[in-house]
């Protein structure tokens, strides 16, 4: 068959001796910053990504999908061991975890999650090989007024369920169109919002935005959180194999967890926390140790993390076939490909079958890496969470500041990565969550020319939108989408609820 | 971090000042949004058969100041602030990237590399300046290691230009 061959011809790309090498690179990286508790996935993302430029496309988007699920594998096992969230999809990973290690399990809740997350990367896979070229086939159908409708349904679906209200969720989106629009316009030549700085006419670069959003904003509202003591839990290695119960017990869900985390990681806005918050409570409802479940139970792990890795896969779909991306992390996979000059959509798969059939067989590759190296690695990543926080942040800013500045070898993004630092400071503290704004800045170019070629097209009558059948249908949704999430919003406001703030994806 | 402050629970919730700090967040994603109006504007909004430059930037800008607007109006009712600001590491953090900045161009890789790890630490009162001096060297000798040497980047270890 067809997606077999392409499958091989994806593995001998990925088993070429530098891919490998990166992709180890993405992996171990990945692990060991999604460890580090408060720095997510997104930021692990920011700070590789100036590395990326160096390298060939292949292998940059084959070391960032490395990053990624890397780094969401290594915020399970700050989940485990310290009952803090190193990313926040694992957090449904404490629930169960961080009993299991004071029950002296924390082994086996490991070396479960390590299985699980292979389970639930493979799952993922199949299905992103199975559906993209049906996803991409569809695609080929479409003009500009469905792909303005794609990422308008793609922007709302982002923020309107996003954690901090479907207001300021918006609100951030709208915010990232507008600073999409700084630099030279493209169609007329103009120069848009520089404030007449030379440095802004190319626009501001994602990297900036995305280190000082995600690096820098998030790591001062990091340093608090981490000033207090840590609760260590030794790992006892007799106790690491699961018994013959606990294998049993784990291979229905880890199906079940795969199969949801699919599905919800294809979804635009929906991502990998929701996948796994919705696969622990299915599998609380089926589950016949559903009395356990809260208290140390194999399943309660074992679920999300089947979750929330195969939801990083499949969240590469629409992505790299519509161009469009679900959430914050797969817009700066985006950002990255535009920089290599490759434009995701579906002719990626005819016009550069060999990346996106390398990646899908990276992610084969990356999960047999995840599991073969960290069960050894599991005492380092240990070790490493024993390192204070102190010694760790500074190391950080100087990280992100040496990225930027590799960038043009310009101290001027330095300034601008610290103007964007502080925003999202504070914007954190106003409950504005800085992730739809990446989202935003990343669409918003190819919003306004989808936008622009669909009024030529229809010669300056906006009915267009409502009126093709596909475009129709999209805003439709997203209508629907807007509404529910702005009541949602409201009701929540008027019960006087506050939630705590979420660190974004 | 403090314990998530719930909205009625607060005593000071209640004061006009609070109200308007809660508030300021939507205040300025207002100005910014009546900014890019205006740009907008300036630049040339077409016609709906040719958008101009200006369109895009004009029509979201407006979005974005119908949303602030309301989110002004609901913070101003109670639950804008989401958590204590910790001022103190935010400017330190801040102090140490501004001089990278300065430092970077004239000094050179690794005095920038110490220097900011050195203020950056600052907010962290459990390690001694000592120790604070020790960590900035030791991240100033890895960075001249993985960057300079290992990658190769153009970037002078030592200058000294003012």
């Amino acid at each position: 068959m067809d997606i077999f061959s392409n499958f091989g011809n994806g593995l001998l790309t990925v088993l070429q001796p530098e891919n490998l090498l990166y992709c180890f690179i993405g992996v171990f990286l990945g692990t060991f910053i999604g460890v580090l508790p408060g720095v997510g996935s997104m930021a692990a993302i920011a700070m590789i990504l100036p590395l990326t430029f160096y390298l060939e496309p292949t292998t940059a988007l084959v070391m960032i999908a490395g990053v990624y699920y890397g780094a969401e594998y290594g915020g399970s096992i700050a989940s485990i061991l310290m009952n803090i969230p190193g990313t926040p999809s694992s957090s449904i990973t404490c629930i169960d975890g961080y009993p299991m290690a004071r029950q002296g399990r924390a082994g086996v809740a490991l070396f479960t999650t390590a299985v699980a997350s292979f389970g639930g990367g493979m799952i993922g896979m199949v299905v992103m090989a199975v559906m993209s070229p049906v996803l991409a086939k569809l695609a080929l159908s479409f003009g500009p007024t469905e792909y303005f409708a794609v990422i308008l349904l793609g922007l709302v679906a982002a923020s309107a369920v996003s954690n901090g209200g479907a207001l300021k969720g918006i609100a951030m989106v709208v915010a990232g169109l507008m600073l999409g629009t700084v630099g030279i316009d493209l169609t007329t030549g103009d120069l848009r919002f520089t404030l007449g700085v030379p440095e802004l006419r190319d626009g501001v670069n994602l990297v900036i935005v995305a280190m000082g959003l995600f690096g820098v904003g998030e790591l001062i509202a990091s340093i608090r959180a981490n000033k207090d003591g840590r609760g260590q839990q030794k790992i006892d290695y007799a106790q690491f194999y699961p018994t013959r119960a606990e294998w049993k017990a784990s291979i229905g869900p880890i199906w079940r967890g795969g199969g949801i985390g699919s599905f919800f990681g294809a979804l635009p806005g929906t991502g990998q926390t929701v996948a796994s918050a919705v696969a622990y409570a299915i599998e609380k409802k089926v589950s016949r140790n559903a009395a356990n479940f809260g208290k140390g139970a194999v399943e309660g792990v074992v679920v999300p993390e089947a979750a929330n890795n195969s939801a990083t896969q499949t969240a590469f779909i629409p992505t790299l076939t519509l161009g469009v991306p679900g959430s914050a992390s797969m817009a700066l996979v985006i950002g990255a490909l535009m920089i290599h000059g490759i434009t995701p959509g579906p002719r990626i798969l005819t016009e550069h079958a060999d990346l996106f059939w390398g990646l899908v067989a990276s992610f084969l590759v990356g999960n047999v890496m995840l599991l073969v190296l960290n069960i050894p690695l599991i005492g380092i990543w240990v070790r490493l969470l024993q390192i204070p926080y102190k010694y760790m942040y500074p190391t950080i800013i100087v990280l992100i500041c040496m990225g930027v500045y590799s960038l043009n070898n310009n101290v001027f993004d330095i300034w601008l990565t610290l103007a964007f630092g502080i925003f999202g400071y504070l914007m954190r503290l106003y409950r504005f969550e800085p992730a739809p704004l990446l989202i935003g800045f990343v669409l918003g170019p190819m919003m306004e020319e989808h936008m622009r070629r669909a009024m030529l097209l229809s010669r300056g009558d906006p009915m267009v939108f409502l009126e093709r059948p596909i475009s129709g249908t999209l805003i439709g949704i997203t209508c629907f989408l807007l509404v529910y999430g702005l009541f949602k919003s409201f009701r929540q406001h008027r019960h006087g609820r506050v939630r705590p703030l979420p660190t974004t994806e | 971090m403090k314990p998530e402050r719930l909205a009625d629970e607060s005593p000071d919730i209640a004061s006009a000042h609070y109200r308007w700090w809660a508030a300021s967040g939507g205040l300025f994603l207002a100005l910014v949004s009546l900014y890019f109006m205006y740009g907008g504007l300036a630049l040339g909004l077409g016609s709906p058969f040719r958008p101009g430059t200006g369109a895009f930037p004009f029509f979201t800008g407006m979005i974005l100041l119908a949303f602030s607007l309301t989110i002004i109006f609901r913070d101003l009712r109670g639950d804008g602030l989401a958590e204590d600001p910790d001022w103190i590491s935010f400017f330190a953090i801040g102090a140490a990237l501004s001089v990278f900045a300065l430092a970077a161009g004239r000094l050179g890789l690794v005095p920038a590399a110490f220097l900011t790890t050195v203020i950056a630490s600052l907010p962290d009162r459990s390690l001694p300046l000592p120790g604070k001096a020790i960590l900035g060297s030791v991240v100033a000798a890895g960075c001249w290691v993985l960057f300079i040497k290992l990658l190769g980047l153009p970037f002078d270890a030592f200058e000294w230009r003012w």
